[in-house]
């Protein structure tokens, strides 16, 4: 069918004419003086616009992301990045050395082990809270969860300082396709604009795909009618709210046109092979295939490492699955030339405890344990701050989530001091207080 | 025994000051006698007067009947009602109509709403709660009342039983019942002087979140009936920043403090009854409730609404339903009550709270006050090239986004049958229709964010409405039930289009909207009814549905 472009809609040429009757009537064409990309050419201290053009101009051009690996229900820290072969509380695993010097880790991590060049761990988490929702708040938002005020989580943040205003593509996927500890992300204060796009029932995001009832032609169309329709009523008001909803309309077409990087039969069946048969590689390629389409953050959360029964069978199965889809993340994102723009976090809402308890299993711990950091910005082949020889608790660099927090932005070159203002409310980036770990950023 | 360090500081520099130092003076004050409207365009008239701001137009008859609707009955008019309204002397129509909206069944549906909104704004089904909220709303119980049934939570059966639910909800979060009670009863956020006394204002201490704390200390749920209950005795302990231990006084929000009159114990006694709380905490067979005689809810609630204290109570929700009305509170944000954060009309401010103490806290009253009053009367409209005044000027009315509800009862509304409205009179049928309309509002609650502070609306939304079968089944229907079903019968275009604004967007379409719908509509000749869809979506899907304007 051939088609002409007007007004940036692509539409039948049939249809052009009577369209262009109905959209270029004067009065409706006069009122749209008010452009939304006009209203959100925002100030640094409103917190409802996203980054003006010209701070974004830069951090745009680095094309920044990142990908979450969050190890829903807490990954033992032994059986991963700070094994205590011999220890009464290490486990029945071995350490095996890495490809850097000095550096060790599970034996039950074998091809990440191959790739440490590009990861540092972070041995020395002090985080105290040791209950899952406490957890998962404190480690999602990198502070204490307070009754006055809703914070934004990492993914929203991250979305917010590298997302662009006229991006075809989501800024903020999360996917989650397991039921144990399912948590959907906040963008708090921030609002709607940042939250996740959250997939949680299938692998496909809700609402993403035209009806078959409704024709392409028609779906197309009426999308310009609703504008043309609006027009009047919103070049008349001064709201940054109304902004919004044109604003969310307006990429809806992107966001559908974006349904294909969830599609991964569209990958080589030899690269779908290499990610391997789990739901987690799956899911890595997704994350892959949009970080590569320019989305700035993805979560992919991995359940349950919840192992208070049988820790060790447990730990052998998902740090297979964790080793393998990583690695080859890691591999396929460095091929492509995207491992230097991106930054790949493991992390959860807690360790594991050193006493291993009468079902063979770990309870929750969060006084000394551990993340990883791999990629942008991140030095390669160190291992960071120390736990004593049993794991109970740090000895040396120890870091608080809101510590790890300003790493992170800062990895990404953020200002973790930036402030938001919330009501009368000033709110840096990383907590009060926070110190980025200038040992493991390069 | 709570102990709570200093060390997790998440707040500077954020003044947080009694209410009170900057007061109007009560004999500067406007006659207590005067009609609310009255007084509100006098001092809200004397702002724009001294700030050089000229207010803006009233807002034309159809404007101001759907934007009284959304905010009284919680929905978009009806034909039947637009037709009534019409009919009425022009003089006299705005107060007919705000009078007729209060006494309507809608009327308490949209009021318990908003409560539930405003005070359970995690829980959009929690029916315990919304049950009591709509027994209380129905019998027109005044606000103090609603407060002292939600804090002292005593009732275990009937429909009053859903009281406890505030408490309830955040009984397992002593942070949380300390400060969410603060702001939405008193309109004060005091999280922030958790870790540390104010560094700048020295009567602003740690005594006071621990004192508002200590009220809530005791407060447990039973493990087998899941009733609310206080220990007969437990005390709040905190480190100040020396790291001092300090015992928690039952200490308002003015520094007046409630002697603590626990009953002294011999050590046997005490081991005795701390072995039945413990048991009703965590074991499924104790049933029998404890009920001490010191009770620190019930302490609470006396001393807040006593004397002076009271002016936080009541000034919060003047200030709420001041925000809700005109889209910006006196005090804005309205958790942020102190003296660096002036209200843009003090005595306006003052005058409504005394009004709403001298008259028994009836929501009611202050809610009609509001609607009669001219600047909640001003178009919504800013058509002039410079800069629109501040909102807190009140110079012109603010476009508000719609709640779930509201926009889930209004799209159910407009998409109907509009010749099948009963009469005006018919209140027993409409009660009835009201109520399936409340009903089929609260099945798309979850597609819609609540709206809060700097409210965007989600990409989610934009996409459900653009491709959920839900939209296109249930909203974009033509069967003859629907109004696209009626619409299909005008044979003239015109008239159709007329009727379907009138409908929908409740106004007449302007003849370049005309010509352009016909345009529309003429696109593929043999596809009018798929056109028309298209077009009642396009309306639906638009700002001028989704606001209240």
């Amino acid at each position: 069918m051939s088609r002409i472009s007007l007004s940036g809609i692509c539409i039948p040429a049939h249809h052009a004419v009577s369209r262009r009757a109905f959209l270029s009537d004067g009065a409706m064409r006069a009122a749209s003086a008010v452009t939304v990309a006009g209203c959100f050419a925002s100030d640094m201290g409103q917190i409802h616009a996203l980054r003006s053009e010209e701070v974004a101009g830069e951090l745009r051009r680095q094309d920044k992301r990142v990908i979450l690996l969050w190890l829903a229900g807490g990954a033992s820290q032994f059986e991963t990045w700070d094994p205590k072969p011999g220890a009464k509380t290490g486990g029945p695993f071995r350490a095996i050395q890495t490809n850097a010097t000095g550096v060790s880790i599970s034996e039950l991590l074998p091809e990440l082990a191959q790739r440490m060049q590009h990861t540092a761990i972070i041995r020395s988490l002090n985080t105290k809270i040791a209950d899952h929702g406490g957890g998962a708040d404190l480690m999602e938002t990198g502070r204490l969860k307070d009754p006055g005020i809703l914070y934004p989580d990492l993914g929203a943040v991250v979305a917010r300082e590298l997302g662009r205003l006229e991006s075809r593509v989501p800024d903020y996927v999360s996917l989650y396709t397991s039921t144990e500890g399912r948590r959907k992300g906040t963008s708090g204060f921030l609002g709607a604009r940042y939250a996740p796009m959250f997939l949680s029932e299938s692998m496909i995001p809700p609402n993403i795909a035209r009806l078959e009832t409704v024709s392409e032609i028609d779906h197309h169309d009426r999308a310009a009618l609703r504008d043309a329709v609006g027009r009047r009523f919103a070049a008349s008001r001064r709201s940054h709210t109304v902004d919004s909803q044109n604003s969310a309309y307006q990429r809806v077409n992107g966001l559908m046109a974006s349904a294909e990087l969830f599609d991964i039969t569209q990958e080589p069946t030899e690269v779908q092979a290499r990610y391997g048969p789990t739901q987690f590689g799956h899911q890595c390629l997704i994350a892959r295939r949009l970080i590569e389409a320019g989305v700035p953050f993805v979560k992919v959360a991995r359940a349950w490492w919840d192992s208070h029964g049988q820790n060790f069978e447990t730990h052998q199965e998902l740090c297979a699955d964790l080793d393998h889809s990583m690695s080859v993340l890691l591999d396929d994102l460095e091929q492509r030339g995207l491992l230097k723009n991106t930054l790949v976090i493991t992390l959860g809402e807690f360790g594991r405890t050193p006493q291993i308890n009468s079902s063979l299993g770990r309870d929750h711990f969060a006084s000394a344990w551990s993340c990883s950091l791999s990629g942008l910005g991140i030095r390669g082949g160190v291992a960071y701050g120390k736990t004593d020889p049993e794991g109970h608790t740090v000895v040396e660099g120890e870091a608080s989530a809101a510590d790890l927090f300003a790493t992170i932005l800062s990895a990404l070159k953020i200002d973790h001091k930036h402030e938001y203002t919330v009501g009368a409310r000033p709110v840096p980036l990383a907590d009060f207080g926070s110190k980025p770990i200038a040992e493991v950023l390069s | 025994m709570q102990l709570h360090m200093g060390i997790f500081c998440r707040c500077h520099l954020l003044t947080i000051v009694l209410c009170g130092s900057n007061v109007a003076n009560a004999e500067e004050l406007l006659p207590a006698d005067a009609e609310i409207a009255n007084v509100i365009d006098h001092y809200v008239q004397q702002l724009l007067v001294t700030s050089g701001v000229a207010a803006v137009e009233p807002a034309d008859d159809l404007t101001l009947l759907r934007r009284t609707s959304l905010d009284l009955a919680g929905r978009v008019p009806t034909s039947v009602e637009r037709d009534w309204f019409m009919n009425q002397p022009p003089s006299d129509r705005r107060r007919l109509l705000v009078d007729r909206l209060m006494q309507s069944p809608d009327f308490d549906f949209h009021q318990r709403n908003w409560l539930d909104e405003t005070l359970l704004p995690n829980q959009p089904y929690n029916d315990e709660f919304r049950n009591y909220l709509l027994t209380a709303v129905q019998g027109r119980r005044s606000w103090d009342t609603v407060f002292r049934e939600i804090m002292k939570a005593e009732v275990s059966e009937g429909q009053d039983k859903g009281a406890g639910q505030f408490l309830k909800s955040r009984v397992r979060e002593l942070d949380d019942l300390t400060n969410d009670t603060a702001i939405l009863f008193f309109g004060v956020n005091i999280s922030c002087a958790k870790c540390h006394d104010h560094p700048l204002v020295t009567d602003w201490k740690q005594d006071h979140f621990f004192g508002m704390q200590a009220f809530f200390q005791r407060t447990y749920q039973t493990r087998k009936t899941s009733t609310l209950a206080e220990r007969p005795f437990g005390e709040v302990k905190f480190a100040n920043v020396r790291g001092e231990s300090k015992t928690a006084a039952f200490m308002f929000l003015t520094g007046e403090v409630v002697a603590d009159r626990t009953p002294q114990l011999a050590d046997e006694e005490r081991k005795q009854l701390e072995e039945r709380v413990r048991k009703l905490e965590h074991d499924d067979a104790e049933a029998e409730i404890l009920v001490p005689e010191f009770r620190p809810r019930d302490e609470l609630v006396e001393l807040a609404l006593h004397d002076t204290n009271e002016r936080f109570f009541a000034r919060n929700i003047v200030n709420r339903i001041w925000a809700r009305l005109l889209g910006t509170g006196l005090v804005n944000p309205p958790d942020q009550m102190h003296s660096g954060n002036a209200p843009s009309h003090p005595q306006l401010l003052e005058w409504l709270t005394s009004d709403m103490v001298s008259h028994g806290y009836d929501l009611r009253r202050l809610i009609q006050g509001i609607v009669l009053s001219e600047a909640y009367g001003r178009s919504s409209a800013w058509t002039s090239e410079s800069e629109p005044p501040a909102a807190s000027t009140f110079a012109s009315a603010q476009t508000r986004p719609l709640t779930p509800r509201q926009l889930g009862a209004s799209l159910h509304l407009v998409i109907g049958n509009p010749e099948h409205w009963p009469a005006i009179e018919d209140t027993e049928e409409w009660t009835k229709r009201r109520t399936d309309f409340e009903n089929q509002a609260n099945g798309w609650v979850r597609e819609f964010e609540q709206p809060g502070e700097n409210f965007q609306i989600a990409v989610d939304e934009a996409l459900f409405f653009s491709n959920s079968g839900r939209v296109q089944d249930d909203l974009l229907r033509d069967s003859e039930d629907s109004l696209l079903g009626q619409l299909k019968k005008i044979e003239d275009p015109s008239k159709g289009i007329e009727k379907l604004w009138l409908e929908v967007l409740n106004r007449l379409p302007h003849p370049d909207e005309i010509a352009s719908a016909t345009a529309w509509l003429d696109r593929v000749p043999d596809k009018k009814d798929e056109s028309r869809k298209q077009l009642l979506w396009a309306i639906l899907a638009g700002p001028e549905f989704r606001f209240n304007h």
